[in-house]
């Protein structure tokens, strides 16, 4: 078990940490992207019930 | 957050976790670990530079990263591939290799070898793939047999002059070339087949075996250090040990 661990080491330790890194940018970058699709959902129903033009003139 | 989000999250990391661990081994011992360091570095200041809003920085990075990974695989295609094809062969299997067997044949080539004053040069391959090395040699890809052995290393024969190359339960190639050790610290007295042996053992985690012409010393090369004068038992034993280290104490 002890020789399991110490066996390539720095290695392990390496891509621990690089694991961690890109899970933690790829959940950032997916609620980022929830966030993004989400406002454009609602931008789009606003302009769908909202018409300016239409308002101005009847 | 519940148990299973957290799960999630830790299968999610174990996962990415092997995959960057066997590219990282994959990659050791080769020319692709300088890239990989380029890469990892370009990878790290990319997600810096993101973070603290440098667009026209992160922007410039983000397209020398989508170039860096095609020249990576343009440059290392041929890695790739055989690393690609390794997958399902190589690692599941080296739990039924029969490393006792090959260690003893080894052993008891070398004794001979030894006690005849023949040269002999024995990579055994460990994690870092040897491949580079094997390519620069005779391919053979047979059982490790000690009659093999004495046969490749006798004097006046073709394949006598360069190392044999040990992958898994095969032996892969003979008269290979190993780089030599660029340590100035070596001995001046250390002829070419040891520097082989240390300059192989630096830049791999390879096990290298030398037998001396000279005095029919047997030495064993790793992490480029020598160990020298070893006699059968104690050659065997530390081949078991640095073979299967899970092995020592006999665990």
């Amino acid at each position: 078990m002890n020789n399991w661990l110490l066996n390539n080491f720095w290695i392990k330790v390496t891509s621990l940490i690089l694991a961690v890194i890109t899970w933690f940018y790829v959940n950032e970058e997916l609620i980022r992207e929830k966030e993004m699709a989400k406002q454009l959902y609602k931008s789009s129903f606003m302009t769908q019930t909202y018409n300016p033009i239409h308002d101005k003139n009847p | 957050m519940n148990y299973l989000s957290l799960a999630k999250i830790i299968i999610e990391i174990s996962l990415l976790w092997v995959v960057y661990y066997g590219i990282l081994l994959f990659a050791r011992g080769t020319r692709g670990v300088y890239v990989l360091r380029g890469i990892i570095v370009i990878a790290l200041v990319f997600i810096i530079t993101r973070q603290l809003g440098l667009e026209r920085i992160n922007w410039l990075l983000t397209k020398i990263f989508a170039l860096s990974i095609l020249a990576v695989l343009i440059i290392f295609q041929q890695e790739i591939r055989r690393g690609l094809a390794n997958i399902g062969q190589r690692r599941w299997i080296r739990f039924f290799l029969k490393e006792s067997e090959i260690i003893k044949e080894i052993t008891s080539a070398c004794s001979l070898l030894s006690k005849r004053k023949i040269g002999a040069l024995i990579a055994i391959e460990r994690e870092a793939r040897l491949e580079n090395y094997i390519e620069s040699g005779i391919e053979i890809d047979t059982k490790v047999n000690a009659e093999l052995l004495m046969t490749i290393f006798m004097p006046n024969t073709p394949l006598h002059d360069g190392g044999i190359v040990v992958s898994g339960e095969r032996l892969a190639a003979a008269g290979c070339l190993f780089p030599l050790t660029q340590n100035p610290k070596v001995s001046p007295t250390l002829g070419t087949r040891h520097r082989a042996a240390l300059g192989l053992s630096e830049e791999t985690d390879a096990i290298v075996v030398v037998v001396s012409e000279e005095t029919g010393g047997v030495s064993v090369a790793i992490g480029g250090r020598l160990t020298h004068d070893l006699d059968k038992e104690s050659l065997e034993r530390t081949l078991s040990d640095l073979y299967r280290p899970d092995k020592k104490n006999g665990k």
